[in-house]
């Protein structure tokens, strides 16, 4: 089977610190991470090429080249090929010009399965899989935390996917994007004492504009149908606060306010 | 008059009916003609709420089969023309709304759980790194306006009744597909705090009668925390603890009884949507990061709310 892997390096969210007298984020020096949910989906991959030797993987990812480092370690755990999408014209872009051009690399591939993961920590959009799925008319499945394994060579996997109150049980045709969530508990391995130091730079390809030939008004930030006017950071006390007794004037407030947020 | 649609998604349709609430925002109150989509037949809490209701009558369409029903959308928008496409950010509205920006070729904001207007132009609000900073987001000028929104935040509380057109319509660009649902399976509660959606948490405050929590609990689906001062003496485990030396806990409600507030105790919740705290001590450090404080007794609180709830399900 050929499958492609959607991964993403993000900004450990756990590491920022918070500047109380600016009231901002410090975000420097924070590290990258490989975003927990794409950790799964490869985790996936390589428990299909364990049953199947054949199986080809190739990871994709559009970032900075300075992600070099991380797929090369990504690499030393037996996956066949990384592809990283880069080019300087790219920064800035929104979630609809990024999938439009993982898409537009997607397009000349022939492939079985298209892994993701759900959603990212820094985003946390979950549009990307999504808008590929539809620039390449697939049908796209978040939330997935198990691929039945046996039924997946067949082209007809069934997985199981959380939507928070149930479990359900999907078949799908391949070829499909299906989106992992970490709750699916699949681990990527370490890579093995033996293969620190592989050489793999030759399984990595760098892509640039030259090949996927998009406009300089298609792209980046100037090409992004949306965009961040400001950030700021909530104000952890809250401002409109109810005051109420025990009484039935106080219960009933209380009553109302958790009918309207939909908890009882 | 602006037209605005709303995906009515069956998962949530309380709601996705409260995002005329976020039409209004949008657009201004009495500037906007709104029209509801639903796959099958719609409920009858949308009637005199929407101007106008669109009933997708195919019955080969699944509520699941995200690929026809933007398929639909589509071919509705092309005929009516809409100004904006709110979307409830469900399961399904999740993987809906970015598939219909992308056949629309317009701009999605994700998630948004506030509606600003800056020098006239329109500001979507939406968290980002896990809800550690807020940002402010806008449209690059192309319409419809879209966005998926966030459940649960906004709520419609007009008593207009408007007169409700109804129009069955039966599309066109249904595909076969290949997507099935085999079965569903009601998930088992997990007895971890850290993936409760409500908790109930106590603290010295309620000491002595720390398992009159439980009924509130059963009522509101929730699990029991508390803080390190019940946990130290002995009347509740470690596993249930919430602060720095117990557990980070993100649920969308929290409920603190008889709780001060430390600041090692605060440090436990992160991302926590809605806060209430029944305090004798209506000063104490937790009320100041409460939606709704209540000044008194907790044990009298809890017997009272549940009354209340079991009053009202009858
Ligand atoms: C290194 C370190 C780590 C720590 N880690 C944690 C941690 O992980 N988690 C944690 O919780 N704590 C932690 N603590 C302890 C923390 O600082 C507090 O001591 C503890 O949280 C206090 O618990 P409390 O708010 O329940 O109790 P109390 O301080 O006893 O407060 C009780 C509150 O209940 C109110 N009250 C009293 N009677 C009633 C009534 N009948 N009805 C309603 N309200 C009433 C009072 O007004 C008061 O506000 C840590 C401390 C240190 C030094
Ligand atoms: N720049 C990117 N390169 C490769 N994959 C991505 C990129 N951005 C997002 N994805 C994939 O889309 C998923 C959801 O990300 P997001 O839409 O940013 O929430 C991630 O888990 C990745 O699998």
């Amino acid at each position: 089977m050929n499958l492609i892997c959607l991964v993403k390096f993000v900004p450990d969210v756990e590491d920022f610190k918070y500047d109380v007298t600016r009231n901002v984020l410090i975000r420097e020096n924070v590290k990258m991470i490989l975003n927990p949910d794409d950790a799964c989906a490869l985790a996936f991959c390589l428990k299909v090429k364990e049953k199947d030797p054949e199986t080809f993987v190739e990871i994709v990812s559009m970032a900075p080249t300075s992600v070099v480092g991380h797929l090369e370690d990504l690499l030393r755990r037996n996956f066949d090929q990384a592809t990283l999408i880069s080019d300087r014209m790219y920064v800035g872009s929104d979630t609809y010009v990024t999938s439009r051009i993982l898409a537009r690399y997607l397009e000349g591939k022939t492939f079985d399965c298209i892994l993701t993961g759900t959603h990212s920590l820094d985003g946390d959009t979950s549009h990307v899989p999504s808008q590929v799925g539809e620039a390449l008319r697939l049908h796209q499945i978040s939330n997935i935390v198990k691929i039945e394994e046996t039924q997946f060579k067949t082209g007809w996997p069934v997985v199981d996917v959380d939507s928070e109150r149930f479990i359900s049980s999907y078949r799908v045709g391949l070829p499909a994007i299906l989106s992992v969530s970490k709750d699916s508990k699949y681990k990527l391995p370490f890579v093995k004492f033996k293969n620190l130091d592989l050489d793999v730079s030759a399984k990595i390809k760098i892509i640039t504009n030259r090949e996927l030939g998009f406009r300089a008004d298609e792209v980046g930030l100037e090409g992004s149908l949306t965009q961040v006017a400001h950030t700021f950071t909530r104000n952890l006390q809250k401002e409109d606060r109810v005051f109420v007794k025990t009484d039935e004037e106080g219960i009933d407030t209380v009553y109302d306010f958790l009918h309207a947020k939909g908890f009882i | 008059m602006k037209k605005s649609l709303i995906y009515l998604d069956a998962e949530n349709i309380r709601n996705s009916i409260d995002l005329l609430e976020v039409a209004e925002l949008v657009h201004g109150k009495g500037e906007v003609e709104t029209y509801a989509l639903c796959i099958h037949q719609c409920p009858k809490e949308a009637y005199g709420k929407f101007d106008v209701i669109i009933n997708v009558q195919d019955d080969s369409i699944q509520t699941y089969d995200v690929l026809n029903i933007t398929n639909c959308l589509e071919e509705m928008h092309r005929n009516y023309t809409f100004d904006s496409i709110l979307i409830p950010a469900t399961h399904i509205g999740r993987m809906l709304a970015p598939r219909l920006s992308m056949r629309l070729h317009v701009g999605l904001v994700a998630d948004v759980t506030a509606i600003d207007h800056h020098d006239g132009e329109l500001e979507m609000i939406r968290p980002a790194y896990s809800g550690k900073i807020m940002a402010g987001i806008v449209n690059r000028g192309r319409v419809p306006i879209m966005m998926s929104v966030r459940q649960n935040i906004f709520s419609y509380t007009s008593h207009q009744v408007k007169n409700t057109l109804s129009i069955n319509v039966y599309p066109t660009s249904i595909q076969a597909s290949n997507i099935s649902l085999l079965e569903m399976k009601v998930k088992e509660k997990t007895k971890d705090i850290r993936e409760s959606t409500v908790l109930i948490s106590g603290g010295g405050g309620v000491m002595d009668q720390f398992h009159r929590l439980d009924e509130l609990a059963l009522e509101l689906n929730a699990q029991v925390s508390a803080s390190r001062r019940i946990v130290d003496s002995g009347i509740a485990t470690r596993k249930i603890q919430v602060g720095q030396s117990g557990h980070t806990v993100s649920p969308k409600l929290y409920i603190a009884l008889g709780i001060y507030g430390s600041l090692q105790h605060i440090e436990g919740l992160k991302n926590v949507e809605n806060i209430i705290s029944v305090n004798i001590d209506k000063d104490a450090p937790i009320c100041s990061l409460s939606d709704i404080v209540v000044e008194g007794d907790a044990v009298e609180f809890i017997e009272k709310l549940v009354e209340k709830i079991r009053r009202e399900k009858v």
